[in-house]
């Protein structure tokens, strides 16, 4: 280009300019302030242990360190629930799967939303205080949608896992950043999803990235200043446990076990990439120091033959020293799994009746499998299993080149969505899919952070799906009630002392249901899939019931970007 | 892979050793951009239907595929030794300087009824939007679909299913688990899909 080009060109350029400076200044552009600091008070460790007392706060993803997801409020109640409308609706940026759940503090409420925003909200009128627009790396890989589930609370501060695998702390009062960490490296298949826990001014994470072939952990950092405390690694560096020939349930996993042999004497141990992220919350039981979880699937999902062993600890609860992170006791629920049948939802803490009709405190977890597990807290064996919750077919048949058919699809049973119990009707809640699907498998290399899923599963087309949220009796296994719901079931129950139950569905129906009996006693259309587990609050001593309709991307439910807040005049 | 980018082979080779063999001179990543217009379009338009759009391409794909090109984890004649002589920071500031370009229209034509619905119908049973969103947008490591070119996508999604193209084993069962006339309708439907922002 000639110098006098480049001057007859820069000329142009200031002309136009110029024109269209004139255009602006006959438009006003009215930007509205929407950065105000949040009216925050200090959350202290005794009103984190004291949740499940608490019906102002909704300080725990789910509801309290036991994860009962059970709410004390009884303002709200089967007598007057039919009067139960909106009273506020908060429109996040975000049209993209939600699947948080609103944590409240002194009536300030903390949302989050696919891409890891945050935001922050006045949980009385839903007016934002701040928005938090996580400034992402261009590294994330995450299998199931770009979700978040949501913000931890402690002292000052709110903590957030992101796509990109990093941690970071927010000013509870401004929504900046106190502090930031990488978890780990995403270009290896490590990434966030899940809500963080505060216990003891540490913040408990665990990772994504069963499907890539990552080694999965449990990590505490310190919530001050973002500094590892301890590392528990889900995969130990012997990972191939005692080649066990059945699941705790009795039924024969199809294993060969003398191929698998073989396969470890020639390639040795797979603990390198070998799966097994922990996707949710934590339970913690703070007399005892432990925390229990439930661990991912083992890496490739549905190709065993690269993997011999058990795959410990993949598809297992497992409990934690909460102060070191060192191992204390596992129960696996299916060895060698080649269905991505992982333990997902997380486990609740309550007091069960063991077999011989005595009261031990318990853990219980639904799985995928369809059933719920009844377990043991002080050496997490196994009391009982409850009757199946959705249909069970040819378990455990294997998967093949030309895929085979197998119920639950690989969905399950009871997929992400945490439950929730009564435990004076000594119940507990679960939200179920019936997809079917045929599993096959097609063996590959590590293909260093990329999908690895070994196969795939397929949903079968033309073939019914639809869902259900059964009530489990824990300490009998058996099933209370059962509603039939016309689509698969992702996002969550709650509990309350009011006698209700709530929970959502992907055809936009929000309903509530009596504890008890499972009749329907109220409904809401919101208009996009309700798919996020609810929650429950008070302000100025009225009760609210708050959940997110937004869709979900792992079965591509509408989307929306709603946050509702209904309450009873 | 016949016209004009074969044509531009010999250009590309030469520019690629340029790129690599220039270390008094330090390229702004305009400049170094320059050897992509070459097949990948001046406006971002491509030359040739096989050749793919990068421009408003997600930075995390285009890192990634520019990374596998130079490991040699994915080959392609044209790209593996331009791919070669590239580092980590330039691999980053090309995958962020494409990412920010705007994404062509390139007006390809809606499917026949029957096609779409077909496309739809193996869409569903893959689940493709689980990992390229629902409208194909994609996001950080997974590629944008939405718009791309028909041939492109379906020559890549064959190549995944016949593991030519080695670097996504995951795409490759999941191609594997539909038929090639299913990847043409596919192709044909999401060539045509624009993106609302």
């Amino acid at each position: 280009m000639s110098c006098r080009e480049v001057i007859i060109i820069g000329a142009a350029l200031l002309l136009a300019r110029g024109a269209h400076q004139a255009q602006a200044q006959e438009i006003e552009h009215f930007t509205p302030t929407t950065t105000t600091m949040a009216p925050t008070k200090d959350v202290t460790q005794e009103q984190l242990s004291a949740a499940g007392d608490d019906k102002n706060n909704f300080l725990h993803t789910n509801g309290n360190y036991e994860q009962t997801r059970f709410y004390p409020g009884k303002e709200i109640n089967t007598s007057n629930i039919k009067k139960l409308h909106p009273a506020w609706i908060f429109q996040t940026e975000v049209k993209e799967s939600l699947e948080t759940t609103p944590i409240v503090v002194d009536g300030v409420m903390y949302v989050t939303t696919s891409f890891s925003h945050v935001y922050a909200l006045n949980a009385k009128t839903g007016e934002q205080y701040w928005h938090y627009k996580h400034k992402m790396g261009p590294i994330t890989t995450y299998c199931c949608g770009p979700n978040n589930r949501g913000v931890a609370v402690y002292k000052d501060k709110v903590y957030l896992g992101t796509l990109d695998a990093k941690l970071v702390a927010l000013d509870a009062k401004t929504g900046s950043v106190a502090w930031e960490t990488e978890i780990a490296d995403p270009e290896e298949g490590y990434s966030e999803t899940m809500a963080p826990t505060v216990v003891n001014g540490k913040v408990l994470i665990g990772t994504n990235g069963g499907e890539y072939g990552i080694r999965g952990f449990v990590r505490a950092y310190d919530a001050e200043t973002g500094k590892l405390v301890w590392n528990f690694d889900t995969i130990p560096e012997n990972s191939v446990g005692v080649w066990a020939t059945h699941d705790p349930t009795g039924k024969d996993l199809l294993r060969d076990i003398a191929a698998e042999k073989a396969a470890y004497e020639k390639n040795g141990d797979p603990y390198k990439t070998l799966g097994g992220g922990v996707w949710q919350n934590p339970a913690v039981d703070l007399k005892t120091g432990r925390i229990y979880f439930v661990v991912g699937n083992p890496s490739p999902d549905l190709d065993g033959s690269l993997r011999p062993g058990d795959n410990l600890y993949t598809d297992s609860l497992v409990a934690l020293d909460l102060e070191t992170g060192k191992y204390i006791c596992h129960l696996q629920y299916i060895p060698h799994d080649v269905w991505d049948l992982d333990a997902v939802s997380p486990p609740i803490l309550v007091d069960v009746k063991d077999n011989d009709g005595k009261t031990v405190p318990g853990v219980i977890h639904a799985g995928k499998t369809g059933f719920v597990y009844v377990h043991k807290r002080d050496d997490c064996s196994l009391i009982r299993f409850s009757e199946p919750m959705v249909a069970q077919e040819n378990m455990w048949t294997l998967p093949t080149k030309e895929g085979a058919r197998m119920l639950p699809g690989a969905n399950g049973g009871v997929e992400w969505s945490p439950m929730a119990v009564n435990p004076e009707l000594g119940l507990a809640y679960a939200v179920n899919l019936h997809q079917p699907m045929t599993y096959q498998v097609q063996s590959s290399p590590y293909p260093e952070g990329k999908l690895w899923l070994g196969g795939a599963f397929k949903v079968i087309p033309g073939e019914e799906q639809f869902g259900n949220i059964t009530a489990v009796d824990y300490n009998s296994g058996k099933i209370k009630w059962q509603v039939k719901t016309p689509q698969p079931m992702m996002g969550g129950a709650l509990a309350t002392a009011g006698g209700l139950m709530f929970t959502g569905e992907a055809n936009g129906w929000f309903r509530a249901y009596d504890a008890e009996s499972g009749d329907i006693l109220w409904s809401f259309q919101a208009g996009a899939g309700v798919n996020a587990p609810p929650a429950a609050y008070s302000v100025d001593g009225k009760e609210y019931v708050v959940v997110g309709a937004g869709g979900n991307t792992q079965i591509d439910f509408k989307r929306g970007n709603n946050i509702i807040a209904f309450t009873v005049d | 892979m016949a016209g004009r980018c074969t044509d531009l082979r010999r250009l590309a080779l030469l520019s690629a050793i340029a790129l690599v063999g220039l270390p008094a001179h330090a390229q702004t990543i305009e400049e170094k951009a320059q050897v992509c217009a070459g097949c990948h379009g001046e406006a971002g338009v491509p030359q040739e239907k096989t050749a793919p759009i990068i421009w408003g391409q997600n930075e995390g794909y285009l890192y990634l595929n520019l990374r596998d090109f130079n490991k040699g984890t994915r080959k392609n004649e044209l790209m593996s030794p331009i791919a070669e002589g590239l580092s980590k920071d330039d691999m980053k500031a090309l995958a962020a300087y494409f990412a920010k370009q705007k994404w062509p229209h390139l007006d390809q034509p809606a499917p026949a009824k029957d096609v779409a619905s077909k496309a739809q119908s193996a869409i569903g049973s893959v689940g493709c939007t689980s990992c390229h969103l629902d409208q194909f947008q994609g996001d950080g490591t997974t590629a944008r679909l939405a718009g791309q070119q028909q041939e492109y996508l379906k020559t890549t999604m064959l190549a995944f299913r016949d593991r030519s193209r080695a670097n996504n084993p995951g795409m490759s069962d999941l191609m594997n688990s539909i038929q090639p006339d299913d990847i043409d309708a596919i192709s044909q439907y999401l060539a045509e899909l624009q993106i609302n922002r």
